[in-house]
C-alpha cells in the first residue's frame, strides 16, 4: 500500500526526513513513533502528496508521488495534526464540501453515514466552532473517511483529548482497522501504538527500527520470567544457574529474573528444579517490557550511534 | 477542471463569508457610502444652493466641455460631477476583493484548514478559479446592486438630462464590462500577495496602487479636460484585460501548494 525508497525531505538546511525506506502492507496498521521533530508529520505530508520530496521515491496505492498526485490524493484520507475545520460552518457543510471535492457519488448519504457513526448527527446544524475538542477530532476523522479511502493517515489522533474522548477515538480506529483499511498512525501514545499496531516504526529523521511490537520486545530484551519465592537460598541459585538454557539470572529481593529463549518449554523444568532445591514458589510471571522501555532504548541507542 | 468541485468551494466561501461580520460590514460600507454621496451631492446642488446660470463664474463655465454646451450649465456641471463619481464606483470592485482573495487563502492557512483542503484531489487551477470566483462574484454583484440603487435614486431626484447622462452607454459599459475586469485584477493581486505573505492586511495596501491612477483620471474628467465616451471605456477595458492576463500569469506561476503550506516567514 505504501512503498518508500530513500524518501528524503530537507527544509533549507534542516533535514526533516532522511532516506526513509519502508513498506506498509494492505490492511496493516502501522504506527509511527518518534520524538518531537522526528519527521513524522513531514513523512505523512510527503506520502499524501502535499509536499514534494527532496530525494527518493514513493508509491501509494500503486501511484507514484510527484507523478500521479491526483490519484495519490484519491487513495488517501488524512487527519492532519490540527483538525482545521471551518469553524463558522456547521458539521454538514464541512463534510459536504470535502465529499464533493473527493468525488463522492452519494454526498448526502455519506455525510449522514459518518455523522451518525461518530455520534454527531444530532449536532449537525451547529457551527463547529462551538464543538468540544473531541467532537472536532471526530468530525475531522469523518472528513477523512467520506470517500472510503483504502489508506488512512492519522497524525496524532488522540493528542489533546481527555481520556474518555481519546478512548472513543481509539475504539473507532479499531473499528476502521477491522474494516480492512490500511492505517498509518503517528502517535506519541505508546500504549495506543502497542494496542492498535501490527507493526511499529521508530523514526528520528532516519528510520531506526521497524517490527511488530512483540518482535521489538524480543529483539531488545529477549524473554524473561520472574519467579517469586518465599526466600532465595543458595541451593536454589545454584540449581537455576546450572541449567544449560538459563542465559542470565538476576536476583531482586526474593525474586529471580531469568532470561530464557523458550519459556513455554523451559519454565516447567525450571520450576521443577527450584522445588527440588527446596524453593517455595509463590508466583511465576513473564516480564513484559512496556513499549515505553523499548522506545527509549531505541532512541538512546540511536543517539549514542549518531554521537559516535 | 471540474465544475462541481469549483462550485463546492465557491459555495463554502460564500457561506463562510456570510457568517463573517467583519467582511459583511466592510463589503456593505463602501458601496452604501458611495451611493449616499452621489445622491446627496445631487440633492444638495439642486435644492440648497439652487445654482443658476447667473451665479456661475467664468471659471466654472469654462469647465463645461463642448459635448454638454447645449445644456443648462448647472445640469452640465452636475453631469461632470457624476461622471467623476463613476470612477469611484469602479473602485468598489477593486477595493473589496483584494482583501477577500488574500484572506481566503492566508486565513485558511492560519486556521489550518488549508492542509486538509490541499490533500483532496482538487487541482491547483480548480482551487485558484474557485477562490477567485468567490472573491469576484460578490464584489461585482455588489457594484451592480449599488449602481441599480443609484439609478433608482437618480430617477427619483435628478433632473432628466442629468439622469439620462448617468445611464448613457459610458456608464453602462463601464459597469458591465469594466467592473468585472477590475475586480479580477484586484483578485489576482490578492492571490499573488497570499502566495508571498502571511498577513492578509498586506493586501489592503495594494488597493492604494489601484486607487491612485483612478482618482487621477477622475480629476481630469472633473476638470472638463476629457468628456468620457464609450470608445474610451472600451480602450480602458482592453487595457484592463491585458493587465489581467499578465497578473493572472504571475498569480498562477507564484501559487504553489507546497510553498503556501510550508512557508511561515
Ligand atoms: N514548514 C517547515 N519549514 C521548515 N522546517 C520544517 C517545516 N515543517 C517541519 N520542519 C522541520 O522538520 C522537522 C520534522 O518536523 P515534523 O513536523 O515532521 O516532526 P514530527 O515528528 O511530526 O514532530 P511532532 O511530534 O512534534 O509533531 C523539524 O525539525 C521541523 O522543524
Ligand atoms: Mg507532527
Amino acid at each position: 500500500m505504501i512503498k518508500a525508497e530513500g524518501l528524503t525531505k530537507r527544509f533549507d538546511d534542516n533535514l526533516a526526513v532522511d532516506g526513509l525506506t519502508l513498506n506498509v502492507e494492505r490492511g496493516e496498521v502501522f504506527a509511527f513513533l518518534g520524538p518531537n521533530g522526528a519527521g513524522k508529520t513531514t513523512t505523512v505530508r510527503l506520502l499524501a502528496a502535499l509536499i514534494a520530496p527532496t530525494d527518493g521515491r514513493a508509491w501509494v496505492n500503486g501511484y507514484q508521488i510527484g507523478e500521479d498526485n491526483i490519484n495519490v490524493r484519491r487513495s488517501v484520507g488524512i487527519l492532519t495534526e490540527a483538525p482545521g475545520l471551518y469553524e463558522r460552518l456547521d458539521a454538514v457543510q464541512n463534510l459536504t464540501l470535502f465529499a464533493k471535492l473527493c468525488e463522492v457519488d452519494d454526498v448526502a448519504g455519506q455525510v449522514e453515514k459518518y455523522l451518525r457513526l461518530l455520534g454527531l448527527w444530532e449536532r449537525r446544524a451547529e457551527p463547529v466552532g462551538g464543538f468540544s475538542k473531541g467532537m472536532k477530532q471526530k468530525l475531522a476523522i469523518a472528513r477523512a473517511l467520506l470517500h472510503e479511502p483504502p489508506l488512512l493517515f492519522l497524525d496524532e489522533p488522540t493528542a489533546a483529548l481527555d481520556p474518555e474522548a481519546a478512548r472513543t477515538v481509539r475504539d473507532f480506529i479499531g473499528e476502521i482497522k477491522e474494516a480492512g483499511r490500511t492505517i498509518f498512525l503517528c502517535t506519541h501514545n505508546l500504549d495506543e501504538a502497542d494496542r492498535l499496531a501490527d507493526r511499529i516504526g521508530v523514526i528520528k529523521q532516519k528510520l531506526i527500527q521497524v517490527d511488530s511490537p512483540a518482535n521489538l520486545r524480543h529483539s531488545l530484551y529477549g524473554r524473561r520470567v520472574v519467579i517469586h519465592l518465599a526466600s532465595v537460598t543458595e541451593p536454589v541459585r545454584t540449581a537455576v544457574s546450572s541449567l544449560p538454557f538459563v542465559e542470565e539470572m538476576q536476583q531482586m529481593d526474593n525474586a529471580l529474573v531469568i532470561s530464557l529463549d523458550n519459556p513455554e518449554e523451559q519454565n516447567p523444568i525450571l520450576v521443577e528444579r527450584i522445588v527440588a532445591a527446596g524453593g517455595a514458589i509463590q508466583f511465576v510471571n513473564e516480564l513484559r517490557h512496556s513499549l515505553e522501555d523499548i522506545y527509549f532504548a531505541l532512541i538512546e541507542e540511536e543517539d549514542r550511534e549518531t554521537q559516535a | 477542471m471540474n465544475g462541481a468541485k469549483i462550485g463546492a468551494i465557491v459555495e463554502k466561501e460564500i457561506a463562510d463569508a456570510r457568517k463573517n461580520r467583519m467582511i459583511i460590514l466592510s463589503m456593505a460600507l463602501i458601496p452604501t457610502l458611495l451611493v449616499a454621496m452621489v445622491l446627496g451631492t445631487t440633492f444638495v446642488m439642486l435644492n440648497v444652493e439652487s445654482v443658476d446660470e447667473a451665479s456661475l463664474d467664468e471659471d466654472e463655465l469654462s469647465m463645461i466641455p463642448a459635448e454638454l454646451s447645449g445644456l443648462n450649465p448647472s445640469h452640465a456641471l452636475l453631469i461632470l460631477l457624476n461622471d467623476q463619481f463613476m470612477f469611484y464606483f469602479l473602485l468598489i470592485p477593486m477595493m473589496l476583493p483584494v482583501y477577500i482573495a488574500a484572506y481566503s487563502i492566508i486565513g485558511e492557512k492560519e486556521t489550518k484548514s488549508l492542509e486538509p483542503l490541499l490533500a483532496t484531489p482538487v487541482s491547483t487551477s480548480e482551487l485558484l478559479v474557485a477562490k477567485s470566483l468567490a472573491a469576484t462574484i460578490p464584489a461585482v454583484v455588489l457594484t451592480w446592486l449599488s449602481f441599480i440603487v443609484l439609478i433608482i435614486g437618480g430617477y427619483l431626484i435628478m433632473p432628466e438630462p442629468v439622469f439620462l447622462a448617468m445611464i448613457r452607454p459610458v456608464w453602462i459599459v463601464s459597469m458591465v464590462l469594466l467592473s468585472p475586469l477590475l475586480a479580477l485584477l484586484s483578485v489576482f493581486s490578492g492571490v499573488i500577495i497570499s502566495s508571498r505573505m502571511n498577513d492578509p492586511r498586506a493586501a489592503q495596501q495594494v488597493t492604494g496602487i489601484f486607487v491612485v491612477p483612478i482618482i487621477a483620471l477622475s480629476l481630469v474628467v472633473l476638470a472638463g479636460k476629457i468628456f468620457l465616451s464609450v470608445w474610451m471605456v472600451f480602450l480602458a477595458a482592453t487595457i484592463a484585460l491585458a493587465v489581467d492576463c499578465v497578473v493572472l500569469y504571475f498569480a498562477v506561476k507564484l501559487f504553489q501548494r507546497e510553498t503556501i503550506l510550508t512557508r511561515w516567514t
